[in-house]
């Protein structure tokens, strides 16, 4: 079956933080949260990690500022998904086992969306996280496409490709 | 680990990388599901350092995972102002990379 959604989200993180924090030390894909000292003791550091992986939820990024560290969640489809995210993740910063060297630090927030509204602005706010709109040339094309998802032309081409993928066996 | 000249991420290991140079190549491989021929993109990396040794050697890999997260680095090769730390974890296509990019002193 032709895949339905393009993976962008790992590239738009990617570009943001070569933007704004290129100086600084950054990681993508931080898994967060503990790993229990039993384990540890029992399988060793690196791979109790291992083991954890599957039960650890993982950060889009996280910059490594001179004081703070800064979550980082990028969302292009599922924006309050992000949102509703970060909080649970700035929790988890200070028990996560490989972030220790670099603590204590104030833990910062930032959702980065290729668009925003009034209401997601209200509730970042509400809850200490910035958003940052960050829409290079190429997401552009991806943000309106969103906007026009369930009007019947852009249905009726959507279903055109879907099916042309389908025919040609092409992902 | 370096198999003749070729990086090869250990799972759970980190390894400390710089590269010099980069590729898109298109390879056709066997699909593991179908068994049949396909044509995949691959990143070729070209490696000079890994954990802190100088090396000639490359890393390459067909996963977007992994390769979208260089992305922001490849089109002015701004990779080579950075060292690279993988963490590669995990199997088949549940497997996950963790990239720290540390900037190399001016």
């Amino acid at each position: 079956m032709a895949r339905k959604t393009r993976q962008v989200e790992t590239r738009l993180t990617a570009e943001y933080i070569k933007q704004y924090y290129s100086e600084f030390p950054s990681i993508l894909g931080q898994p967060l949260g503990v790993v229990p000292t039993s384990l540890m003791e029992q399988e060793g550091y690196q791979r109790a990690l291992g083991i954890m992986r599957p039960f650890r939820p993982e950060a889009d990024a996280l910059v490594i500022l001179p004081r703070h560290l800064l979550l980082i969640e990028a969302k292009v489809w599922h924006v309050i998904n992000g949102l509703a995210k970060l909080p649970m993740y700035k929790s988890l910063v200070p028990v996560t086992p490989e972030l220790r060297e670099y603590m204590p630090r104030e833990v910062l927030m930032e959702l980065v969306v290729g668009w925003t509204s009034p209401n997601l602005e209200i509730m970042a706010r509400d809850h200490g996280i910035a958003v940052k709109v960050f829409c290079p040339d190429w997401l552009t094309k991806v943000v309106q496409g969103m906007h026009h998802y369930w009007t019947k032309e852009y249905r009726e081409e959507r279903e055109r490709k879907l099916g042309l993928r389908e025919y040609f066996g092409v992902e | 680990m370096v198999l003749e000249n070729i990086v090869k991420l250990e799972d759970g290991i980190p390894a400390k990388l710089h590269f010099w140079d980069h590729r898109i190549e298109r390879r056709t491989i066997t699909d593991a599901a179908t068994g049949a021929p396909t044509i995949r993109q691959v990143l070729v990396l070209e490696v000079d350092t890994l954990n802190d040794r100088a090396v000639a050697a490359r890393l390459s890999t067909m996963a977007s995972k992994l390769a979208d997260k260089f992305s922001a680095y490849l089109p002015d090769k701004s990779y080579r102002n950075y060292d690279f730390v993988i963490t590669q974890r995990g199997e088949d296509f549940r497997r996950s990379w963790s990239v720290k990019a540390i900037p190399r002193p001016k």
